[in-house]
């Protein structure tokens, strides 16, 4: 049961804000001036809190449910781990701080900020995924890691079609062709999952002591979890009209 | 420094940052959502932009808070890895109730309040901000339940050379956790209330247009911010109880206790330097005591000027000193987490591990490297964050952009 739980808030995290994750990557060319890019955010706008928070929920249950694992893991891959949170950090502030001052550089400076956190992010996570996955580190990492990059771009770009209107949302249906947005963003989802799946059965999942009592309460916790997300998704789920508060 | 003490600076730097922002983040939170509640049930505009207001200055801070404690949450793995092998199966079951319990709700409900303003019912919308808060809470109470153990551990037994919980209930009854909770939950509120009263004093004092918004703030702040300072106080007294003995001894600057509270240690635990950094322990300490003598001299002050209105409109210098205050809360909120974490080295768990052999098995390359970037983004961040809440303050209302209707810019409008 433990594995079940770390996996759900791994892969809700993967699939969830790995979509932010690639808006953010592709958003020099889904919005080409500052208005079309205060649009093209406004479609991870209400998310991307409640969704990055589901590698925090991660982070907790490794610490609860699988302390040595964590302490393997996180300082095992240090300087990937360290890159990875770095690359977080900027990307959030790029989001935060862009609308703070008017001005086009001020904006050009933090989407700027957006778009190389979101590439940090995603590379980070190919490194990471691929070390796991394939034992493969240095250079020839990189091979693997744009292709997971490349997959959350994909990721990103088929939910900015399921969010965006107009010509924003023609930009981010390059990729789907006739196949149409849902249906990429499924395959794509379904493509996280199974990465995320994969590297997880190549860990050492050996739970530590504290299962007995956390487990029940976790899974207390979780339908109150999905329900006040679902009332996020259920709130903003039509197309995006406008810009948004960031 | 050696990578122990680069790891140890590291996590200061981290936690501290942290620190900072999150003790404006739940005492600000707490004020909003009082202000907020107001404005639902009396309709009234000047408390709903009261609301707007001060939860856009809340917002920016948060923001801060967040980016750090992201970073927090992954310190522990990362730099501390003998610490969470050796104790994780007790004290890391609070972080995970922390990050599920708090940190999720809090984050998902905080998205829902900014970008749900006007697509919300009002009732609703305020019962996020009161989410927000209630989760803001229970996200310092699971973290100090985690530091408690640390402080002082209770509820374990040993099983194979690690820890395992034997008593939850004891874990979390700990009285050197709940004390420390009541006192750090106090002094967010401290902290927020001499933020608002200093921030309307400065509007009172440049007679800006907003007369009577900022009047109605600064009675807000004050009337929160003198019963605070009296509950921290109340309860960081009732704390000297938990200390350690060579933190207390440190503290009174006794050399006699001190050289008793290290004979102990020696002889529980075979020779070696049990004793944390006196000069250090006792100037952090010191520090919270004078800044809270301080602070509850000018709030009770504050207190009874407050009740005259012309005074509340007209004494400037007042204002000038209300504003001058702001800093000082973060101050005494530093220096007593200083004062409690230096205290205990040098253990990472009180009696059982110490800092030394909690360490990751990392390079002082590694470390050297990722101190430097954490500093220099965090130090960017927050330069970059404090000056925008000092900008968004000092304009005023009228600036906010928090929960107004955004107009559609006609290029999309097909």
């Amino acid at each position: 049961m433990e594995i079940l739980i770390l996996a759900f808030f791994a892969l809700g995290y993967l699939v969830l804000a790995g979509a932010d994750i690639g808006v953010g990557m592709m958003l020099p060319y889904l919005g080409r001036s500052a208005d079309e890019r205060r649009v093209t955010i406004a479609a991870i706008a209400p998310f991307f809190l409640g969704n990055e928070v589901w590698l925090v929920a991660t982070a907790g249950v490794l610490a609860g449910l699988f302390p040595e694992l964590e302490g393997e893991l996180l300082s095992g891959n240090y300087s990937l781990v360290v890159a990875l949170l770095l690359a977080w950090v900027v990307r959030d502030m790029g989001l935060w701080l862009r609308g703070r001052v008017p001005g086009g550089r001020w904006q050009a400076f933090w989407d700027g900020a957006t778009v190389l956190g979101s590439w940090g992010l995603a590379l980070s996570w190919g490194s990471l995924l691929s070390d796991v996955l394939l034992g493969i580190t240095g250079p020839v990492a990189l091979v693997p890691a744009l292709l997971v990059a490349a997959l959350f771009a994909t990721h990103g770009l088929a939910f900015a079609a399921l969010r965006l209107r107009g010509r924003l949302r023609e930009r981010a249906a390059v990729l789907s062709g006739g196949a149409g947005e849902s249906r990429t963003y499924a395959l794509t989802t379904a493509a996280l999952a199974a990465i995320g799946v994969l590297a997880g059965l190549r860990l050492p999942l050996e739970p530590g002591t504290s299962g007995p009592l956390l487990v029940p309460v976790i899974l207390v916790l979780i339908p109150f979890l999905v329900a006040a997300q679902g009332w996020v998704w259920w709130t903003f789920r039509h197309r995006v009209t406008g810009p948004s508060y960031l | 420094m050696d990578t122990v003490d680069l790891a140890r600076l590291q996590f200061a730097l981290t936690a501290g940052a942290h620190f900072m922002f999150v003790a404006l983040t739940l005492g600000l939170a707490t004020l909003v959502a009082v202000v907020q509640t107001r404005a639902t049930l009396s309709r009234s505009p000047l408390h709903l932009r009261m609301t707007r207001f001060w939860g856009q200055l809340y917002i920016i801070n948060y923001a801060m808070g967040i980016v750090t404690g992201l970073v927090m949450e992954f310190q522990l793995g990362l730099s501390w890895s003998g610490l969470t092998e050796f104790a994780g199966n007790v004290f890391g079951s609070s972080l995970a109730i922390e990050t599920l319990v708090a940190f999720f709700v809090e984050s998902t409900f905080l998205g829902l309040w900014i970008f749900g303003w006007d697509k919300l019912n009002r009732w609703a919308h305020l019962a996020l901000i009161w989410g927000v808060t209630a989760t803001a809470y229970a996200s310092a109470f699971w973290i100090l339940i985690a530091n408690g153990f640390l402080q002082n551990p209770l509820g374990h037994r040993t099983e194979n050379g690690v820890l395992r919980i034997a008593d939850f209930g004891a874990m979390v009854a700990n009285p050197a956790a709940l004390i420390a909770f009541f006192h750090v939950a106090g002094g967010a509120l401290v902290t927020g209330g001499f933020f608002m009263a200093g921030v309307s004093a400065w509007h009172l004092r440049r007679r800006t247009a907003e007369q009577d918004f900022f009047r109605k703030s600064l009675r807000v702040g004050i009337v929160v911010a003198l019963p605070a300072t009296l509950f921290t106080a109340t309860f960081g007294g009732i704390g000297f109880q938990t200390l350690q003995p060579a933190k207390s001894a440190a503290f009174a600057g006794n050399a006699e206790r001190l050289a008793q509270a290290q004979a102990e240690m020696v002889a529980r635990h075979g020779p070696g330097d049990y004793l944390p950094p006196v000069g250090l322990v006792q100037a952090a300490g010191i520090t919270m005591m004078t800044v809270f003598a301080v602070l509850l001299f000018l709030a009770a002050l504050s207190f009874l000027l407050m009740l005259f209105r012309p005074v509340v409109r007209g004494f400037r210098p007042w204002h000038w000193l209300l504003t001058a205050l702001i800093p000082l809360p973060f101050v005494a909120m530093l220096a007593g987490w200083v004062f409690r974490e230096m205290g205990r080295q040098p253990w990472a768990v009180y009696g059982l591990l110490k800092t030394s052999d909690a360490m990751s098995p990392v390079s002082h390359a590694q470390i050297s490297l990722s101190l430097t970037g954490f500093a220099a983004v965090f130090a960017v961040l927050i330069v970059t964050n404090y000056w925008l809440l000092a900008r968004a303050a000092r304009r005023g209302p009228e600036a906010v952009t928090l929960g107004e209707r955004p107009v559609r810019p006609p290029v999309l409008a097909y």
